[in-house]
């Protein structure tokens, strides 16, 4: 897998690139409109990761010419900006996804493998992990063949968690995706749940299954270091 | 008219200066009008004696008294017009004295003799009974041999006839001049005043929400429409440092993303780094919850500068402000119960409203969270919606800290923090009610809030119906 990060911020840049040569992606680095174009040209990549506000090109332009010759390469936004009129622009000139700074690089590692088909996307099925059973069709969880009864959004959490583990969920990424983003900087209401979710789930058993990684998120895992 | 208003208090000059000066005029013609008449009355009295005394007393050696008394009777008529003379000679020895006259005003022989004097000329005011006093004018003269004094007086009854007649003038009219110059003057006082009454007005309306909007310019050319020039001129001032401010959070909260982006994913790499030790990711982990809260307060700032800007109405729908409220509550139950904080939702009929539903939403969020977050263990949090003289009402009560009176209207302002709770949550930073405020303007709402310390308080936003 090939992404191209367009990104004038060298450290910007650098961070993400950095991120996804770890997961084994091969990453390349264009600081502004001019290079990104010519290397879209000249390598078949297979996302695009771009900042809006670059030298020269103006993002949302190589977005329009990207789209011209290439309609299927999932382009996602990086922007500083976050007013609704650009966001519906950006969808306009064809970008599948978009992600406002400052981010949590999780956040940017789910998009990126969600617009690469490579994350979760069945609705259905059973989610395990370890001796956690999560049935996605009757919302029943089972720990080690007990059924543990949980509210409709402590279940939405620990599906959430369920759903990429091993991974680190940043507290706003959980609040977007459980609550809505009018809860966006109710953190705290997070920590209330998951300490709920961890005397239902954990508390009854030696093996802890919800991590905490301080000023990152939480972790779903059987792994005691996330 | 308050008693201190301009109005007032220049009507009240004009009408006190007014009054002051005719009495000041009036008590000086009165005084100087009256000697100069007595005297001019007396000065003819005196001339009417002299000519007695040349024509008549002068040749008493050969005429005799008796004809000189006969004389005066026939020639001066004292009777008839209304005179008092009389002639003594040597001892007060009556020579001649006039009749009782035909307005009988007083009585010339009880008129008292003339007290002794040296001069050769005196006059005396001689009063009669209650009547009008008499002017008197008497000259002393030698003629064959004897003293004689000839007095010759009149009654001052026509001075003061006169000087009646003007204090009534005086005492009728002054209170109607000043009146008029009361009413006069408030009438030209309230035309030119009418502008500053429309300047105020309009000032009143002003607020950091319509700076755009100027104040009227009366077209009178005068200290008024300079000075309603001035006042617009400053409000652009202020226009222009409220825009520049705005723009500088806009700008600032922006320019700082990408440091935050950077700071953010570094720190979260060297958490995630292997072999790392617990304390050091301890340290980096603490860090980061800086710099998610920094991260909070760009976001929140952001938000508010593009409510500032006027943000779009296009995400505008028609809702129930009810089920919104509800529905929000359910969301949070737990941080509730987690603090064993009951909540109570008194919510009945459908109340519908347009505006931003998300937006709202958010109201609703931070209204119960800060309840929630400023009530002791234990207490209760209250939340209602309603309908109330044509406005959707939503009410959030806690029995929390409550907020001081002194703190009260201060506490939508950006970055203000009861101090009390800045001790005790540390974690916020002062933008919840600033956006709160600022969601409910922008969906033509108001808010407005009620606390008793100690006791709890009470958020009230108030919407307009949707039709």
């Amino acid at each position: 897998m090939r992404i191209l990060v367009v990104e004038d911020e060298r450290k910007v840049a650098e961070l993400v690139a950095r991120g996804f040569r770890a997961e084994r992606y091969a990453v390349d680095v264009a600081a502004d409109g001019q290079a990104g174009w010519a290397m879209v040209n000249t390598y078949p990549y297979d996302l695009i990761i771009l900042d809006l506000s670059l030298p020269g090109i103006g993002g949302l332009e190589l977005l329009r010419r990207v789209r011209r010759t290439d309609a299927r390469v999932p382009v996602l936004i990086l922007t500083a900006r976050d007013a609704t009129a650009s966001k519906v622009e950006n969808f306009e000139a064809g970008a599948d996804d978009y992600l406002t700074k400052p981010f949590a690089f999780a956040e940017l590692q789910v998009r990126v493998k969600s617009l690469l088909r490579r994350g979760p996307v069945s609705q259905g099925g059973t989610l395990r992990v370890a001796d956690l059973e999560i049935d996605r069709l009757t919302q029943q969880v089972r720990r080690g063949g007990r059924r543990v009864e949980l509210t409709p959004k402590e279940y939405g959490l620990l599906e959430y968690l369920a759903t990429q583990p091993g991974r680190v969920l940043s507290r706003t990424m959980i609040v977007e995706h459980v609550w809505d983003e009018s809860f966006e900087g109710l953190t705290n209401i997070v920590d209330v749940y998951v300490r709920h979710l961890r005397e239902k789930v954990d508390a009854p058993h030696p093996l802890k299954l919800i991590h905490t990684v301080r000023g990152v998120g939480y972790s779903l895992s059987e792994d005691s270091s996330p | 008219m308050t008693v201190r208003s301009i109005r007032f208090r220049m009507t009240a000059w004009y009408a006190g200066l007014l009054t002051a000066v005719v009495i000041a005029l009036g008590a000086l013609l009165f005084l100087h009008l009256k000697s100069y008449l007595e005297n001019t009355l007396l000065e003819t009295q005196a001339r009417r004696a002299r000519q007695i005394c040349d024509t008549l007393v002068a040749n008493v050696g050969t005429t005799g008294e008796a004809y000189v008394a006969r004389e005066v009777a026939a020639l001066y008529g004292p009777e008839k017009s209304d005179r008092f003379i009389r002639i003594t000679g040597r001892d007060g020895r009556l020579v001649y004295v006039s009749g009782v006259p035909f307005s009988q005003a007083f009585d010339p022989a009880a008129v008292p003799a003339a007290q002794q004097s040296s001069l050769a000329e005196f006059t005396r005011k001689q009063p009669i009974g209650d009547g009008p006093a008499l002017l008197i004018a008497a000259v002393r003269v030698r003629a064959g041999g004897a003293p004689y004094l000839v007095e010759v007086g009149t009654s001052a009854a026509p001075v003061e006839t006169l000087f009646h007649h003007l204090l009534l003038l005086l005492g009728v009219g002054l209170p109607v001049v000043a009146l008029l110059a009361a009413s006069g003057g408030y009438l030209l006082i309230h035309r030119t005043l009418r502008p500053v009454d429309q300047i105020a007005g309009k000032a009143e309306q002003i607020t950091q929400h319509n700076l755009s909007e100027r104040l009227p310019v009366p077209a009178t050319g005068d200290e008024l429409e300079s000075l309603s020039i001035a006042l617009n001129r400053m409000i652009t001032r202020l226009d222009d440092a409220f825009m520049n401010s705005k723009r500088f959070v806009a700008d600032a909260s922006h320019e700082l993303r990408t440091p935050l982006t950077i700071l953010r994913g570094e720190l979260e790499a060297m958490v995630r780094e292997e072999g790392a030790p617990d304390q050091q990711r301890e340290r980096l982990g603490g860090l980061l919850e800086e710099v998610e809260r920094l991260s909070m307060i760009v976001e929140r700032l952001f938000a508010l500068s593009r409510m500032d800007a006027g943000e779009a109405q296009s995400e505008w729908v028609r809702f129930d402000l009810a089920e919104l409220a509800t529905t929000t509550a359910g969301q949070m139950t737990l941080l509730a119960e987690d603090r064993r904080i009951a909540v109570a939702c008194d919510v009945g009929l459908p109340v519908m409203v347009n505006g931003d539903r998300s937006r709202l939403k958010q109201v609703v969020v931070n209204l119960l969270d800060n309840a929630i977050k400023y009530t002791p263990d234990g207490g209760a949090v209250g939340l209602r919606v309603f309908t109330a003289q044509g406005s959707a009402v939503l009410e959030v009560t806690d029995t929390g800290v409550g907020i001081p009176a002194e703190d009260i209207p201060r506490i939508f302002n950006r970055f203000f923090r009861v101090s009390q709770t800045r001790a005790q949550h540390p974690e916020g930073a002062g933008l919840g009610l600033a956006i709160v405020e600022s969601i409910c303007h922008a969906n033509r709402g108001e808010i407005e809030v009620e606390s008793a310390p100690g006791k709890g308080s009470c958020f009230r936003v108030k919407l307009p119906l949707a039709a």
